[in-house]
């Protein structure tokens, strides 16, 4: 999900260095523009940096300070644009608004702080807006191009995984219950039904300990176990 | 994909499109592609006094999945036409 900017100190090469990129993983560095300066929020800007693009993030890395960088993924960039109207902000430069996961009872405070020239202490995954400001402003066009090639290498993944996330819960929801109605004192009928959803070790787990928990029951419950097969 | 060949149709048209952060931005639809990212021009934010950092913006990209509507031109939709299209959709044809 969504996680907003973060601190990015990775580098590799002598001097200020370059980012590591994670080359294992495709990412790809699409372009360098040199002499950016990078505002968070409504914080002062920082300036003296080089931005890489790359196939999956922005990073920021001071020139000076070479623990000093941010990145933020392409996935939590929900908007960008150009932005040139001197009223708005006094140098042209790259506007994006950032996606972060909302913390509801935090987010009065955080917007209290975002009214005013905000110089406390810098809460990265709260920032929901950057601007990046190129001292050479005829590159805004270009860089902006450059972010929307890769915003659209960067679709919203399928949801697979979260998908199986739900059925192994709903799954294990529904084990647990049979075992709770089980230990209260139904016993053969559940028994079957269970064996019959069985897939996987999971399942074969749940059974092996309810066909134990029945074992110890089915010395005193011969009333019981004929009750539950009048009932099928 | 019946969307992205929808909104195609109307790009150069005048669109409003409204964020799950509550962000509506009128602009002439520019581009559009497969995962609905929108391109928008001559922007203007809906509720300035909002978000006035937006006003100074005259164009933008949109991340397709931070879109919560868009509004058409009234007279830019075939209703007749969209309904058959979702039809053979949701057919799967």
């Amino acid at each position: 999900m969504a996680i907003g900017l973060r601190h990015f100190a990775e580098r590799t090469g002598s001097g200020v260095g370059r980012p590591v990129l994670d080359d294992s993983d495709g990412e790809e560095l699409m372009h360098v523009q040199e002499g950016v300066s990078i505002v968070l929020g409504s914080r002062p800007a920082e300036s003296h940096g080089t931005i890489y693009i790359t196939s999956r993030q922005v990073i920021w890395l001071s020139d000076l300070d070479s623990n000093k960088g941010y990145a933020v993924d392409f996935f939590s960039i929900s908007l960008h644009a150009v932005s040139r109207d001197p009223l708005a902000y006094p140098s042209p430069c790259i506007y994006a608004q950032i996606d972060i996961e909302e913390d509801e009872c935090e987010e009065d405070e955080s917007e209290g702080l975002e009214s005013e020239f905000d110089t406390g202490p810098l809460e990265l995954s709260k920032i929901k807006e950057m601007r990046l400001v190129p001292s050479d402003p005829s590159q805004l066009d270009r860089l902006f191009e450059v972010f929307c090639e890769c915003a659209e290498l960067n679709p919203e993944p399928v949801d697979d995984e979260e998908d199986h996330d739900w059925v192994f819960s709903a799954d294990q929801m529904e084990a647990d219950g049979l075992e709770e109605e089980d230990s209260a004192w139904n016993l053969s009928g559940n028994h079957t039904d269970c064996i019959g959803h069985s897939n996987g070790h999971h399942d074969l787990a749940q059974t092996v300990l309810q066909l134990e928990i029945n074992d110890k029951r089915f010395e005193d419950a011969e009333e019981t176990e004929r009750d539950n097969n009048g009932h099928q | 994909m019946l969307f992205f060949s929808y909104f195609k149709e109307i790009v150069g048209r005048e669109v409003v499109v409204e964020l799950k952060n509550d962000l509506a931005i009128r602009g002439t639809l520019r581009s559009v592609d497969q995962y609905l990212n929108i391109k928008l021009e001559n922007t203007r934010v809906v509720d300035q006094d909002k978000y006035p950092h937006m006003m100074s913006v005259r164009n933008c990209f949109i991340r397709g999945s931070v879109v919560r509507y868009v509004q058409l031109p009234p007279d830019g939709v075939d209703i007749e036409l969209l309904h058959d299209a979702t039809r053979r959709e949701a057919r799967g044809g």
